[in-house]
């Protein structure tokens, strides 16, 4: 064993010591909704530190150990949104407030998580309905950069990055076809021909390859000159590494069908990892995407239905219809503004898709397990199961009743405030004393 | 002895006389002015043939048509051997437009994201404007110049003429190209010669368009307002004329060529007809509605769209122009672009040859046109499609010959082959000019002969592609076979049901309903059937009963724009002229329980326009869909959206640009609407006629009472203002939408007494929606406020019970208390909680049934009800939805067996993919299915 690792094994072990000697507690509950292991009613959850240590029925408690009981709330992990600008946007008229979207085509080496503004308005409302992650991905061009996964309470950036450089992302061309006449377009000079439009996506297409040949030509470059300090990095191309080895996935962003299948085929051609997000089409090619083993990032459950065959509630079915083809699904909202202003209502959304045929199980994962499966932070998050970090919340009700809420908060071992603006000024305008132009 | 005769016609006839006109030498000389057509077959008219006729031409006119063998052919005359000839009346075009600035079908593209104009002035107050927009002198909108004559500039286009003659026309009616109102067109031949001799009529009909203009009106209810004020203003100025004329001594009328000129339109007797274009189907129907309203006579320019609603051509006995365009299968780069095809397009590929049939099926008059064919050598080819498909050959002739000389008041003139008509004659080498194959091998008009240049020949082969229009059955269905009433049984029984009655009665369990004549007549534990009973009895065990639901602040059924954001007032346009009965969302937002929705304009201005409190009556015409007893309403709005703060840097001329300029406008609104009001009374007796203002018309009812005003509004301080100035006024705020800061000033809300019409928990999208809270809804309702949850969301109103259910969440409102946010709640903002809005004897049968607690996400909406007739049933929508499918499938591959037809025109190619106003939602790219921001 080299030194350093040596060193880096005690200063573990030690760190571990540290965490022993906290506090150990017992959390007793009505209901534990592991995500994994099934429910358990009448549950408890050992916690020693900032890791769960035990689930079950009845746990085996050591000495000291202070219990707490939450009587009839429920308990489930810490929600995950998983793509999102939280953080990158706070108001969207205000374009002061706006960091989610960098202009150029080609940026992997932009940065998404450490834009990201711990004292956002936006984070705490997201957290007090049982979001303890969130994924902050950059929106721009093609290859926007790479994203983070941020946790949704600490004091800075530093602090609340709990991953970095997560996943590469890819805003797909869109390849559908303006066919609008020239003469009903608002600017005609915009005007190209469906031909012309057919090359022109294919141009899109071949640039996306033609990028990752030069990354992949600039890694085996790097890779001969291994050790040498001749050899001048190149940021945007360092930026690829890890996603063209496979150590890293794609996102990509995608809605209809045949950007789906046309990204699917592109990863298989160039032997990588991929995600799809937004996946509005992804239903229809459930199949191909259990096969290739593709995962989804859902953000269109509440679309209105895109095509004027669909059913009015194609979208709320999508979820159900790719879990039972066996693909991964995690439900999130839109990039952008919006999206982060909705964090909280995600948990609705994979609610309209149990309603539509996702079962409970699946539809729980969606907000936990998957996210934390496809952000490949499993080990610690995702579920409440012995060795995970001990990120959890306490719900007065079904999680995914609109009518429950979340009461309490727990990120590694140690409880959070729910408190946001809106809980501030309901307090204060709850306690606002009756004016006297009305007491007359 | 002849001879003499002959001087003597040709003096009484003036210029045209055979011999009389003797041209200086170096010019062509004249050909003598006597012809006998021999031996052809004569169409005399629709439906009379007579074979081996004979026509006598002299001076320019049909002197007679003779039957076969008969004698009394004029020694004089030369003689034109006609035999294996058609002759035919000559063809005329009731609706031309010619050259670089040619009329072009009307745009249905409406649908723009909030947009204005700054810096104009607005209608109803003094303006110092110096012009009207245009140059001289004219109405204030520069767009409606009803006092242009297309004859002032007409002059004859050899080259286009001899094109047309091509085809047979002998005659059109030129139209103007441009505008709102749009000027006079005029009937002329298409021969040689000067525009004096040519010009047979020099005003026909009067032209409307339902088109944007630049400023004011931007939106397709604006123009409407507009087209309603101008007629108005037509009459005002010619009451004043008789006025003044009366009291010399009184104010002096203004100079209005435009209004002046549309006395010929308005007049009691013989009236100008007046052609619109409306551009789609709807609009058909809004407008031959206004026309009776006005009182003027129209003509319609048939869409193509008919097929949506066959039942407004049943509805209105009125004439059409039919533009003879049809669309052709495009060529698109690759198979899977097919998929971006939807149904609606398909079906009106499909349909458009067989419209000419349809509307001679409802026995309606029409006349063809070229108007829209960018290739005119389809037009045969296209009529011959219309009579494959049911058309007859005689009313297709009558729609070239007979309906457009009536239509144009030329009967006299053209339309027959008969005695004292001018020659004008369409000759076809062959027995049918219906036979794209035989050609036009020459005209006549006014009795002179022009030979048309010989068809080219061409190869077999190309020759049989391009007339490989094989007659095709329609295979696409219309939008009716998929909406309407599924269910309306005399009387209904619901048993053992938990019910919401958002009424005095609250949550009952196992409780029963019976419903009879569309009202609830028993509501209760246990009330029996009477016997003998005639319905149907539903077995509610299980399920939840609640009324029907109601959203507030809705977009989604709106046509043509949802903002007039041109001025900082438009309270005269009215929602209510642009329903759209069309969309899906209708469909959509019953499957999720919603049976009432108030269509409200946008907030693009202080004073928005009027609203429309509809059913989701699906199926039935936009008239049909309003809640007529439901209170008038308007939309009015406050804060960065009418003050323009996020519209970009350069819209920062209009007033008000701040919310002290907010308060102040509507001061000065309500102040001239109050002027108005009394200067009505005033003057009713003796003073001179008032002119009718269409804006102050609305703010004076709102004055009154007899108008809610529905207010966008966000900061507390805005709000707060807006209520005491209203007090000011004696007006009381209907609702205040949107209401997000309602909660600081929740007591004052509901001293005043305005309903409170919140979103659940929106916010953060603007600056002044920072401080918005989920709680708003439970802090106005604790402090006593009437609370309504909308959507402002065509997708949101899907699920408005959910929304409720947020009442719940944050606040701790009591359940049936919540879902009084989206029933009885909203029903008392809009002044209409007499008949809907809870389950109550007596009260609307409008009602949904949910498969479990309508307030947890896991409930789907069973079926919904309106007025006693059940409008979804969830059992049902698979089928309906499989059954689009297939006729989208086998739509998809009929027009992928036709190889797309490269010698189609353009713009018949363009016109596949052009979109109904009425269908801009299906590919979810239109302002009210994007998520817009409020």
């Amino acid at each position: 064993m080299p030194k350093g690792q040596a060193m880096k094994y005690l200063i573990i072990h030690l760190a571990a010591c540290v965490a022993v000697v906290a506090e150990t507690i017992l959390y007793q509950a009505a209901v534990i909704h592991t995500a994994d292991r099934g429910v358990i009613e009448n549950g408890q959850m050992l916690v020693q530190g900032d890791r769960i240590t035990a689930v079950g029925k009845i746990v085996q408690v050591p000495r000291g150990a202070r219990t707490v009981n939450l009587g009839k709330l429920q308990l489930y992990p810490g929600l995950i949104a998983a793509t999102t600008s939280l953080g990158l946007t706070e108001i969207n008229a205000v374009r002061a407030t706006q960091d989610t979207t960098e202009v150029g085509g080609f940026t992997p080496d932009v940065e998404a998580w450490i834009s990201v503004n711990p004292d956002s308005e936006l984070i705490p409302v997201a957290r007090a309905n049982g979001f303890t992650h969130a994924l902050v991905a950059p929106l721009g061009g093609v290859i926007t950069g790479t994203s983070g996964l941020i946790k949704t309470a600490g004091w800075g950036v530093e602090d609340m990055t709990v991953k970095t450089r997560v996943a590469l992302h890819i805003m797909w061309p869109v390849l559908s076809i303006n066919p609008t006449p020239k003469s009903a377009l608002r600017k005609p000079d915009n005007f190209k021909s469906p031909k012309d439009q057919a090359k022109e996506r294919e141009r899109k297409l071949r640039a996306i390859d033609q990028f990752f040949d030069q990354a992949e030509a600039y890694a085996k470059a790097r890779a001969a000159h291994a050790g040498q300090e001749v050899f001048e990095t190149i940021p945007s191309w360092e930026c690829t590494l890890e996603a063209i080895a496979g150590r890293q996935p794609f996102m990509v962003h995608a809605n209809s069908e045949r950007q789906i299948t046309s990204a699917v085929a592109w990863a298989k051609r160039r032997g990588y990892r991929i995600i799809i997000a937004a996946g509005l089409d992804a239903w229809r090619v459930a199949d191909l995407l259990a096969k290739e083993k593709v995962a989804v990032v859902l953000d269109n459950v509440f679309r209105l239905p895109q095509r004027d065959t669909d059913s009015h509630e194609v979208n709320f079915r999508a979820a159900g219809v790719l879990n039972k083809a066996g693909v991964k699904v995690a439900h999130s909202v839109r990039m952008g503004n919006w999206g982060a202003t909705e964090v909280r209502n995600i948990t609705y959304a994979a609610a309209r898709s149990m309603a539509y045929g996702l079962p409970r199980e699946a539809g729980l994962r969606s907000i936990t397990l998957h996210p934390a499966e496809m952000l490949g932070v499993d080990k610690q998050l995702g579920s409440l199961t012995a060795g995970k970090e001990a990120t959890f919340i306490a719900v007065d009700g079904d999680l995914f009743d609109i009518r429950s809420n979340v009461k309490h908060m727990w990120i590694a071992g140690k409880p959070v405030s729910l408190e946001s603006r809106h809980t501030r000024l309901y307090e204060k305008y709850k306690n606002r004393p009756k004016p006297k132009a009305v007491q007359r | 002895m002849l001879i003499r005769w002959i001087a003597v016609v040709s003096c009484l006839i003036g210029h045209t006389g055979t011999t009389a006109e003797i041209r200086p030498p170096g010019e062509t000389p004249l050909p003598y002015g006597a012809h006998v057509l021999m031996g052809g077959r004569v169409v005399v008219k629709p439906g009379l043939v007579v074979e081996g006729a004979t026509v006598l031409i002299r001076n320019g006119r049909i002197e007679d048509v003779l039957p076969k063998d008969k004698p009394g052919i004029p020694a004089d005359a030369r003689v034109w051997e006609m035999k294996g000839k058609t002759i035919y009346a000559g063809f005329i075009d009731p609706y031309l437009s010619l050259g670089e600035g040619k009329a072009k079908p009307v745009s249905n593209r409406w649908i723009v994201p909030i947009e204005a104009r700054a810096g104009i002035n607005f209608k109803g107050v003094p303006t110092t404007k110096e012009d009207m927009g245009g140059k001289g002198p004219g109405y204030e909108i520069a767009e409606i110049h009803p006092q242009e004559k297309i004859s002032d500039d007409f002059t004859p286009n050899a080259k286009a003429f001899a094109g047309l003659r091509e085809l047979g026309f002998t005659a059109a009616n030129f139209i103007p190209a441009q505008g709102i109102i749009r000027g006079n067109s005029a009937l002329a031949l298409l021969g040689d010669g000067d525009p004096n001799q040519l010009l047979l009529r020099p005003q026909t009909l009067q032209h409307m368009a339902l088109e944007p203009a630049k400023d004011y009106p931007h939106s397709l209810m604006g123009v409407i307002a507009a087209i309603r004020q101008t007629v108005l203003d037509a009459r005002h100025h010619g009451a004043m004329q008789t006025w003044a004329h009366r009291n010399p001594a009184g104010p002096r009328p203004e100079y209005n060529p435009a209004l002046e000129s549309l006395n010929s339109v308005l007049r009691a007797q013989s009236k100008q007809r007046v052609a619109v274009e409306p551009g789609s189907i709807l609009m058909t129907a809004r407008m031959a509605k206004l026309a009776k309203e006005l009182e003027f006579d129209p003509v319609f320019v048939a869409t193509g769209q008919e097929w949506r609603r066959p039942e407004i051509l049943e509805q209105f006995d009125l004439p059409y122009i039919v533009p003879v365009m049809f669309p052709v299968v495009p060529d698109l780069p690759e198979e899977q672009d097919w998929d971006q095809v939807s149904l609606d397009q398909l079906r009106a590929w499909d349909w458009a040859p067989e419209v000419p049939a349809l509307l001679a099926k409802h026995k309606r008059p029409f006349s063809f046109t070229l108007h829209g064919l960018g290739d005119h050598k389809s037009f045969r080819k296209n009529i011959q499609q219309a009579i494959q498909r049911g058309l007859s050959e005689d009313i297709a002739l009558a729609a070239l010959t007979t309906e457009p000389a009536a239509l144009l008041g030329a009967q006299a003139d053209l339309g027959t082959v008969e005695k004292g008509r001018l020659a004008n004659l369409t000759i076809v080498d062959g027995d049918s000019w219906f036979n794209p194959d035989q050609p036009v091998s020459s005209v006549w008009i006014e009795g002179r002969h022009y030979v048309n240049d010989p068809k080219e020949k061409k190869g077999e082969d190309s020759g049989k592609a391009e007339t490989s229009a094989e007659p095709t059955p329609r295979t696409a269905k219309i939008p009716g076979n998929y909406r309407g009433v599924l269910k309306e049984p005399a009387s209904i029984l619901i048993l053992n049901a938990t019910v919401w009655t958002s009424g005095p009665s609250g949550v009952v369990t196992n409780a029963s309903i019976r419903i009879a004549d569309g009202r609830i007549a028993a509501i209760g534990p246990d009330i029996g059937a009477p016997i003998p009973f005639d319905g149907i009895i539903i077995d509610a065990t299980g399920k939840h009963v609640t009324p029907g639901l109601i959203d507030c602040h809705s977009h989604s059924m709106i046509l043509g724009g949802v903002n007039e954001a041109t001025l900082p007032s438009t309270a005269m346009v009215r929602i209510a002229d642009v329903v759209n009965s069309e969309t899906e969302n209708i469909y959509r937002q019953l499957a999720g329980g919603l049976t009432t929705a108030n269509l409200l304009h946008g907030s693009a201005n202080p004073i928005g326009g009027q609203n429309a409190v509809i059913k989701l009556r699906h199926g039935a015409l936009p008239d049909d869909m309003i809640f007529s007893k439901a209170p008038a309403g308007i939309k009015f709005a406050l804060g960065e959206n009418v003050k323009q703060s996020n519209w970009g840097d350069k819209k920062t001329t209009r007033f008000p640009q701040t919310r002290m300029g907010v308060k102040t406008f509507f001061v000065n609104r309500f102040t001239a609407a109050r002027q108005y009001l009394a200067e009505q009374r005033a003057n009713r007796a003796t003073g001179p006629p008032v002119r009718r203002n269409l804006e102050l018309d609305a703010l004076g009812e709102i004055l009154r009472g007899e108008r809610l005003i529905h207010c966008h509004s966000y900061r507390q301080d805005e709000m707060l203002v807006f209520l005491r100035t209203m007090e000011r006024f004696g007006i009381r705020v209907g609702s205040l939408q949107h209401v997000l800061e309602g909660y600081k000033i929740a007591d004052e809300i509901a001293a005043h007494g305005a309903g409170a019409s919140s979103f659940a928990d929106w916010w953060a999208y603007k600056f002044e929606v920072y401080d918005a809270i989920p709680y708003n809804g439970a802090l106005l309702y604790e402090r006593g406020a009437v609370v309504s949850f909308n959507s402002d969301s065509s997708d949101l109103a899907r699920r408005l019970n959910l929304e409720s259910a947020k009442a719940v969440k944050y606040g701790g409102i009591p359940e049936a208390e919540a879902l009084k946010f989206v029933t009885l709640n909203p029903a008392k903002q809009l002044g209409i909680d007499r008949w809907v809005g809870s389950l109550e004897v007596g009260k609307d049968a409008d009602f949904v049934i949910w498969n479990g607690h309508p307030l947890n996400t896991q409930t789907l909406c069973d079926e919904t009800w309106i007025e006693g007739r059940q409008y979804y049933d969830r059992t049902k929508t698979a089928a309906r939805f499989e059954a689009m499918a297939d006729e989208r499938a086998a739509l998809l591959a009929k027009a992928q067996n036709k190889k797309p037809n490269e010698n189609a025109g353009l713009a018949a190619r363009a016109a596949f993919f052009r979109r109904a106003m009425e269908k801009a939602h299906t590919l979810n790219n239109c302002y009210e299915c994007r998520k817009a921001k409020p």
